[in-house]
């Protein structure tokens, strides 16, 4: 068992190569919708049971099943009010079940990820050719279902393994959001030696942690994602820095929320240095701008 | 590393649509806009948790949520939820009668013999009686053996009926738990509408092996048993969240034409204590004053929605 992680190398928060992202912008901003779909009758998995109650567990699907019948519309028409795209953290069978959703996310121009087939089925314990098996027909899925390349990847509930960041660089996949480790992109170390890269997920503002955990109100919803955009824009003037909005259709798209959505996407465009990007773009922005320099610097020993 | 068993990487329900047969997938833009009594844009259903948490009740596989924490006899967990059915929903009854609103009661029916006097007084305040199941002990779920879940609900719909005959039409599955049985268990003992899933705002059809049922939105995430006593926000951070869901909901039926519900989850044992019931009061207030509520029962919106489907 691994006792420290072994992807990253420790980039201290100074004095870093400075970060530019286009248009001059301080932040890049992009929300990462994690469109889902949790089985009724999942099978077990050793490491995690898949629902808190015997199956079926009824308040846990139904409550994510509204997510896909209810809250995703409420909540694209919000971020389409405002020109914020999505980048899908997308549960793949999603394709299947409901083309409309994807029909519509194609019709916003927004991004397709993966995050799994579904969000019942985890990669603990799979062999790494039963996690490759899993990325390659994620991979054909969203080609077929969307014309898109898989550039992005998110394991379903972060159930990532020992060997997945291996992997997924090996079947080329160009970033990741399995570690929490940055405010920035940074470079992520493989077996392979291909250019993988992590770009900022966020478990702080994200809608399952702040509302289903931390039992936060909607206005202190929107006032806890303002704060946060509110530092990372101050720091970004000396070097581009990320944040990603991370929501749950279920959650975020409830009646009593989606008033908290709005407001938080009003307060990030109505300023003008920021990029709303996808995570697709900041990827090759830094892959092709920065990464060698950060992999310089750290080749120096962070000076 | 022997890895998973190959079946994990096998999807066999994955294709258009649910992976289970009990509705069919419906995206609430495309449902078919319903026009409310009066043309209001919301339909206002109050659904008042009238439950019975047995001191000895089950801890298992789970305890149901307001369930008996802590270790036998929990006096402290069972009385005070007594007092929201001796005390609470009496303030509630009196704060809605002073609105002229109406509620839908879901009643653990052991209550029906219980306190025969409270039963009495929820037919005279001219709410709409539904079941909520037999009490919080006696939870469907998948571990439950098939005769013993038949006979619950048997039981619990003959108890309610003994007193209050055919108004009772709604089922409510106890902490939104059910197993793979239950909503046919309900519709055979014909009920009409059940609202233990947490998937729409809107009705929807169910298909079960006793005939249809139709699904009534009761919200978990917006009760005030998960936000006030789970998840101990103060009572002005839920009375905001109902209110900001009203909002988006008359914005809604305003911009698509459709009516839309608001389903108030509210408990006595929790809203009907002295410090909250002011607040509760102004949130009906509130809700009032914004104009264009049609406050009905559980069944009546039902029926309007069903009318309008044909």
């Amino acid at each position: 068992m691994l006792s420290t992680q072994n992807h990253y190398d420790y980039m201290p928060w100074r004095r870093r190569p400075k970060i530019t992202w286009p248009g001059g912008a301080r932040v890049a901003f992009w929300v990462a919708p994690n469109i889902e779909h949790y089985e009724l009758y999942p099978p077990p998995n050793p490491r995690r049971p898949p629902w808190p109650r015997p199956l079926p567990d009824v308040s846990g699907y139904s409550w994510r099943d509204y997510g896909n019948r209810v809250g995703f519309w409420r909540m694209a028409d919000v971020m389409a009010k405002h020109g914020v795209r999505g980048s899908v953290s997308l549960n793949v069978a999603v394709c299947d079940h409901y083309p409309e959703i994807i029909e519509r996310c194609c019709e916003l121009e927004w991004e397709l990820f993966s995050h799994g087939t579904y969000n019942t089925r985890y990669f603990y314990g799979m062999t790494e050719d039963q996690q490759r098996a899993v990325i390659r027909e994620n991979r054909e899925t969203i080609l077929r279902a969307s014309g898109q390349s898989l550039d992005g990847w998110l394991t379903p509930a972060i159930s990532n393994d020992e060997a997945t960041q291996h992997i997924l660089a090996e079947e080329g996949i160009k970033y990741t959001l399995d570690l929490l480790h940055d405010d920035q992109p940074t470079p992520i170390t493989v077996r392979s030696g291909k250019p993988l890269v992590s770009i900022p997920y966020s478990l702080e503002v994200n809608d399952v942690p702040l509302l289903v955990i931390r039992n936060t109100p909607p206005d202190r919803f929107a006032a806890i994602c303002k704060a946060q955009f509110d530092q990372l824009y101050e720091e970004g003037a000396e070097s581009g820095t990320v944040m990603c909005m991370p929501l749950h259709p279920f959650l975020i798209g409830q009646p009593h929320r989606i008033a908290a959505l709005d407001e938080v996407l009003r307060h990030v465009t109505g300023h003008d240095k920021v990029w709303l990007a996808t995570g697709r773009e900041i990827a090759a922005h830094y892959t092709q701008h920065h990464l060698a320099a950060h992999q310089a610097w750290i080749a120096e020993g962070t000076p | 590393m022997s890895g998973l068993p190959a079946d994990y990487l096998e999807y066999p329900l994955r294709k258009r649509g649910m992976d289970h047969e009990i509705y069919p997938y419906r995206a609430l833009p495309t449902a078919k806009p319903v026009q409310w009594q009066g043309g209001a844009r919301v339909a206002l259903w109050i659904t008042v948790h009238v439950g019975h948490f047995p001191m000895d009740m089950p801890l298992k596989p789970f305890i149901a949520p307001g369930g008996m924490e802590r270790p036998y006899p929990s006096f402290w967990d069972y009385t005070q939820r007594d007092y929201g059915n001796r005390i609470g929903i009496y303030r509630m009854m009196k704060a809605m009668a002073a609105r002229k609103l109406t509620a839908t009661a879901l009643l653990s029916a052991a209550l029906a013999p219980l306190y025969p006097v409270l039963m009495d007084d929820i037919e005279a305040a001219g709410w709409e009686p539904a079941c909520a199941g037999l009490d919080m002990g006696h939870l469907h779920h998948g571990q439950v053996p098939e005769a013993e879940e038949a006979a619950t609900v048997k039981q619990a719909a003959a108890l309610l009926r003994a007193r209050f005959g055919d108004a009772v039409r709604g089922w409510h599955s106890p902490a939104h738990s059910e197993s793979p049985r239950t909503l046919d268990l309900v519709a055979a003992e014909g009920f009409d509408w059940t609202s233990g899933w947490l998937n729409d705002d809107m009705p929807y059809g169910m298909a079960t092996a006793s005939g249809p049922l139709l699904a009534m939105p009761v919200p978990q995430d917006l009760a005030d048993q998960r936000t006030l006593q789970q998840q101990n926000m103060a009572t002005e951070d839920f009375c905001n969240a109902v209110l900001a869901a009203h909002a988006a909901l008359d914005a809604e039926a305003a911009a698509t034409g459709g009516g839309r519900i608001l389903t108030l989850s509210v408990t006595p044992w929790l809203m009907g204590q002295p410090h909250r019931i002011r607040a509760f009061g102004a949130m009906l207030d509130a809700i009032l004053e914004k104009g264009s509520v049609w406050n009905a029962t559980g069944s009546a919106i039902a029926e309007a929605w069903r009318a309008q489907q044909r």
